[in-house]
């Protein structure tokens, strides 16, 4: 207790994803003490991903380094062999990406969230409690807590407000800190991605027969082309112990613009031809998930602190897509933790902001930042995204000579060494060229094609919504809609991965009402169904908020 | 001597009178109770039957005299002020809007004012030359000919707030007089009134939500709502009564229209504050508006076959006693009386809450007056009720879904009608309707909210019979009427979830089984019992 009556720590630490469990335990290292506050019931009971966890060779930290035992007790399978599948129609013609998956990466593993999440935190509540601090779970931080304009701590929906020499907001996509801090803000659709994902049961050791693998063996399957209505992005299929992740990543201004289904996009993988090798009729999802994820190439904050608050992982923008690759948790590990060492050697500076700062030169110095926001997208991008030149491209690529050019044999070979190479992949231009139309023409010209009957019948929202569980904050809903107008927030009625055009029992549905005289379509939003996936955060007008601690949506899988 | 009353002091026994000598002293005694004590001492001492018939024959008289006195019964005023609006509107609306002026009437004379007022009145006509705590209290009784100006708004609050009603009746009254200086060229007021403890900010408040002016009374003693005080302040404040300062912004007899909020606090104080100024009421309105109206009738122009135009007359549209018709309720002058302020109480929810501006200006006024003895009544606990709605522990319930959304006014009525037809029915809807964006009228309106909701996160019922008209069957909804005895539902698509677990499966639409079904039921076509206990073939 501080003399004016609040709490006080040396650190703390809000969220416990990987960011925010890696500054912890570094923290702890470096005898700091240190608290760790997480809104969910558990952790891992509010967080999703595919989820691919990324041991670099190149990087300053990974979490097996940092939590001894993380591969062989939290996560699932490792990876041994990746495919991506360029998808036309039923023609499909994959390739092997061993080769760049395997490029710098010292492992690779399968993980669930909440198993993987909720084993860090014990860790980190032992590591923690020997330094004086621990981890709290149920607490939501609602925001910064300032004295003379300057932030010196947070306060909570549950707590009394906490001061801290440090602050670490490892409070992943969608930060209240972020964005309280000035930041970071919720305005821009090209800057995110909506991943959906399916966790579906299989039954223990079947994995091993229909995928031909052994015990301690995995596959990722990759998947691009026009099965997802031209909509920018992709899809994956990793082997856990004994269930599937199959998910969707896709660009969020490409979904608005499309008005697409978040969870139609989602089935049209499950039930594409290709999926019934591994899937038969006696499909049994587990669980439906979704959350936000941000494109580093234009979000990863460049001076990630302000004050004493240093901002690591998802809510720092840290999330690299390498083209089909999706690199989020190991870099929050890295930010985690070097956010920590960066306090440790600036401990007792006067300059609040000398942490903060210490720990973006680390980011830099690391080769983290050049990973997140590599200079050769910067150029690339700005002659590759514009609308013209994709255009252009587009009606060459279409045309008979750019089909024949993508089409023969050498191509073949060109394309399947272009994917492997990190520079190409890395500086493919976010447009439908380098998602949709490269690879269906890849598909059509090299393809062969596919004809399996697939079986699969996946679930309909009303019952993915009714398997998830939920602890409703009755009467205290955490999304207030602003703006019900179908100009305003229409767009989260498709975009909202638990709404749907038609459907009533989402959050968001559009509504004709009579109005003194004329029509007018509104939306209107019920919060019970939500997931937080922070996506109508984005597209539509509202005040949006993550709800009180341990309420709302809890994950079972992740 | 068992006279020591609190109204007169007895000094007379009637033992000491012989029984004519006692008729006539007491020929010059108006007050009940006075007399009832005579009546008392007399059984207490010499009992004697002929002396006590005297008194209770004097006892009747002065009973009998009361309500027939100018002005006494408050009641009557009401209706006048109200009956008149039917001579501008077609005839059924008369039949509701006398129905619930009765209602209006009965709640004044049950309370306890109509009694203070009969006395009151009693003693300003005739001074019986006794002391009466309220005698000396002067008001100006129905005017004539009076000037009237500016929209009185009546506000709420509850725990240090003002109430959404009360700001949704500032903003509607501000969008009144604006188009009303638009129409009739005079700039007049929209006067906010807030009587409560530390009220003082509420009142600052009140301007941001569209008031020029604001009147307010603070005192520890109104920090709940007792109706006396309220009234006796309110009607105060209404005519212009108080000190200089207090009053020097205004110059006219008594507001030209004022609206209270139909809360329960509201109900009463409406009809106590109109009554006290001698005006009549318009209960739980559903929509305003202001225009000129041309009248024929006698009792109004004062001439039979003259038309006279009312100007600035306020239209009060309000439910009828069925709920689904409207009538619009006019309060107009009678040639040699008028009828002002024109009052309406407002269905809270009906109007939009404004968007508050913090830069308005306006005025700000403390009201003064002397707080007598009105506190006889005391709180000396109280205790919060559950909020809200008990769908609960009724043979049946009707609950409707998102299936409405074509016309959800009417598939409300509809839903309502199929309700009142049963004997013991509630009236549910799923969580689907709460959060919909859905435009209710205002008389149905009430029926769209969470406190109706039956599902997982709302209530859970198990009567008898269940009829789910337009609701899908979400597992959320399931788990709250699981319970129920036969399940019966109404949807138009086959292949509806709810299928699953109902008795019965209407295939059909809501807008044309409902009626069907409401009218098997009353006229006793429907077996309900056989249906509840699942035992009819199908
Ligand atoms: C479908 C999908 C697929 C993905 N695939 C991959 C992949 O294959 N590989 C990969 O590396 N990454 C992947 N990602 C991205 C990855 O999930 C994130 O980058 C990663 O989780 C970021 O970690 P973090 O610690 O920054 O944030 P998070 O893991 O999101 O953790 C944030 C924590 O903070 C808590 N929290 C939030 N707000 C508050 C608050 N106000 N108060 C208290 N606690 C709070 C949350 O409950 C949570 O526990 C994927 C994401 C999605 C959605
Ligand atoms: C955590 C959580 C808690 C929830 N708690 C509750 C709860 O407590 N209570 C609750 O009700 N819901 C609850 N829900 C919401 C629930 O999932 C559904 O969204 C909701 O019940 C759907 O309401 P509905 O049936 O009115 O609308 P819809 O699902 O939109 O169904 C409307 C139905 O009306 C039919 N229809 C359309 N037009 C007509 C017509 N003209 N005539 C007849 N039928 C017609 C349609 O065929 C459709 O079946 C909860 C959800 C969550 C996630
Ligand atoms: S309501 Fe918003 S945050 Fe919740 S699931 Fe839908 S889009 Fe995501």
């Amino acid at each position: 207790m501080s003399a004016n009556g609040y709490e006080e720590f040396e650190a703390v630490v809000v969220g416990c994803g990987p960011g925010g469990a890696a500054a912890a335990a570094r923290l702890a290292d470096h005898g700091v003490e240190t608290l760790v506050l997480e809104r969910g019931v558990e952790a891992g009971s509010k967080n999703v991903s595919g989820g691919l966890i990324y041991g670099e060779k190149s990087a300053p930290y990974t979490a097996e380094e940092l939590f001894p035992g993380f591969r062989e007790e939290a996560a699932e399978r490792p990876v041994t062999e990746t495919y991506i599948h360029n998808v036309a129609g039923d023609r499909v013609k994959s390739y092997d990406l061993t080769d760049i998956h395997e490029h710098d990466t010292a492992w690779c593993e399968a993980v669930l969230r909440r198993k993987m999440d909720s084993w860090l935190e014990k860790r980190v509540h032992e590591r923690t409690s020997e330094t004086g601090g621990g981890v709290l779970t149920d607490v939501r931080v609602n925001g910064l807590l300032r004295e003379n304009g300057e932030i010196v701590g947070v306060t909570c929906d549950e707590l009394d407000p906490i001061r801290a020499e440090l602050i670490v907001a490892a409070d992943g996509v969608n930060s209240e800190l972020a964005r309280d801090a000035g930041l970071m803000d919720w305005e821009e659709p090209e800057e995110w991605f909506q991943g959906v994902k399916a966790v579906v049961d299989v039954e223990p050791g079947e994995i091993e027969d229909r995928f031909a693998l052994g015990e301690d063996e995995g596959l990722a399957h990759l998947f691009s082309g026009d099965l997802f209505e031209g909509v920018r992005g992709g899809g994956f299929l990793y082997t856990n112990e004994s269930s599937l992740s199959i998910g969707t990543v896709f660009h969020l201004d490409s979904l608005v613009e499309r008005r697409a289904e978040p969870h139609e996009l989602l089935d049209a993988l499950l039930t594409h031809p290709l999926l019934a090798q591994w899937l038969d009729a006696d499909y049994d999802e587990r669980e439906y998930a979704a959350k936000l994820v941000p494109d580093s190439k234009k979000v990863a904050l460049k001076e990630p602190y302000a004050d004493r608050l240093v901002v690591v992982g998802d809510a720092a923008g840290q999330m690299q897509a390498q083209g089909p690759i999706i690199k989020g948790m190991n870099h929050a590990v890295t930010a985690g933790a070097l956010a920590a060492d960066a306090f440790a050697v600036t401990r007792g500076n006067a300059d609040p902001e000398a942490a903060g700062r210490r720990y973006a030169t680390m980011l830099e110095e690391s080769g983290t930042m050049s990973k997140l926001r590599p200079r050769r997208y910067e150029l690339a991008r700005t002659v590759g995204e514009r609308d013209l030149v994709t255009r252009a491209v587009e009606g060459v690529l279409d045309s008979p000579v750019g089909r024949l050019a993508l089409g023969n044999r050498l191509a073949d070979r060109a394309l399947e060494r272009a994917y492997n190479s990190p520079y190409l992949v890395s500086m493919l231009p976010d447009t439908r060229t380098g998602y949709v139309t490269v690879p269906t023409i890849v598909g059509e010209q090299h393809g062969r094609p596919v004809t399996w009957e697939n079986e699969v019948e996946p679930p309909e929202l009303i019952d993915r919504i009714g398997d998830l569980t939920y602890d409703t904050d009755v009467g205290n809903p955490h999304i207030e809609l602003l703006d019900e107008s179908f100009e305003a927030s229409g767009a989260a009625v498709y975009a909202c991965p638990v709404s749907a055009e038609g459907f009533g029992g989402g959050c968001y549905r559009a509504e004709t009402v009579r109005t003194n005289g004329g029509e007018e379509t509104l939306v209107s939003l019920d919060t019970q169904p939500c997931v937080e996936c922070g996506t109508c955060a984005v597209v539509a007008d509202t005040d949006w908020e993550h709800p009180r601690g341990g309420k709302g949506v809890e994950y079972r899988q992740g | 001597m068992n006279c020591g009353r609190t109204r007169q002091v007895i000094e007379m026994d009637p033992g000491e009178h012989t029984v004519d000598e006692l008729a006539e002293e007491i020929a010059s005694i108006d007050d009940v109770e006075t007399l009832e004590s005579i009546l008392d001492a007399e059984r207490g001492g010499d009992d004697r039957k002929t002396a006590k018939e005297a008194i209770e024959r004097r006892i009747e008289a002065v009973g009998e005299d009361e309500p027939t006195e100018d002005g006494t019964a408050s009641a009557d005023d009401v209706d006048g002020g109200e009956g008149s609006e039917g001579d501008a509107n077609e005839t059924d609306d008369d039949a509701g809007d006398a129905d619930e002026t009765d209602d209006d009437a009965g709640d004044a004379d049950g309370g306890e004012t109509s009694d203070g007022d009969t006395g009151e009145a009693d003693e300003d006509d005739e001074d019986d030359g006794l002391s009466h705590p309220t005698r000396d209290k002067k008001h100006v009784r129905a005017l004539q000919g009076g000037d009237y100006e500016d929209m009185w708004v009546f506000c709420e609050t509850q725990a240090g707030e003002l109430t959404d009603v009360s700001k949704e009746m500032l903003g509607k009254a501000r969008e009144l007089m604006d188009a009303y200086a638009e129409e009739y060229g005079d700039e007049e007021d929209v006067v906010a009134v807030v009587i409560g403890e530390d009220c003082a900010e509420l009142a600052e408040e009140t301007i941001a939500y569209g008031a020029d002016v604001a009147v307010f009374h603070d005192d520890p003693r109104l920090s709940r709502f007792v109706h006396k005080p309220y009234t006796e302040i309110a009607a105060h404040m209404a005519r212009g009564q108080g000190s200089l300062e207090s009053t020097e912004w205004r110059a006219y007899d008594e507001p030209r229209y004022a609206l209270f909020p139909a809360t329960n606090n509201g109900r009463d104080l409406s009809a106590l504050v109109q009554a006290e100024l001698d005006s009549g009421l318009a209960s739980d309105c559903s929509d305003l508006f202001i225009e000129d109206v041309e009248i024929s009738n006698p009792v109004k122009t004062g001439e039979p076959g003259v038309k006279k135009v009312f100007e600035r007359v306020l239209h009060m549209k309000r439910p009828d006693f069925s709920g689904f018709e409207y009538s619009t309720i006019l309060c107009l002058d009678n040639p040699d009386r008028d009828f002002h302020p024109q009052g309406a109480s407002v269905i809270p929810g009906t109007f939009e809450v404004p968007e508050p501006d913090p830069d308005r200006e306006g005025l700000v006024v403390e009201h003064e007056m002397e707080l007598e003895d009105w506190f006889g009544v005391e709180v000396l606990e109280h205790d919060q009720l559950d909020e809200g709605v008990d769908l609960t522990g009724h043979e049946v319930v009707v609950c409707l879904g998102r299936g409405i959304g074509d016309d959800p006014t009417l598939g409300m009525e509809l839903g309502l009608e199929l309700t009142d037809a049963f004997e013991d029915a509630a009236f549910g809807i799923t969580r689907g309707i709460v959060t919909s964006s859905y435009q209710f009228d205002g008389h149905v309106e009430a029926y769209s909210k969470e406190e109706r909701q039956i599902g997982e996160t709302g209530q859970e019922v198990a009567p008898e019979l269940y009829i789910a008209a337009g609701v899908s069957g979400a597992v959320q909804h399931k788990v709250g009427i699981d319970d129920s005895g036969t399940i019966v539902a109404i949807n138009t698509d086959p292949d509806a979830r709810i299928r699953d677990f109902s008795d019965y499966f209407i295939e059909g639409d809501l807008f044309e089984v409902l009626p069907a079904l409401t009218e098997a039921v009353e006229s006793g076509e429907l077996p309900v019992e056989a249906l509840a206990d699942g035992g009819i073939d199908r």
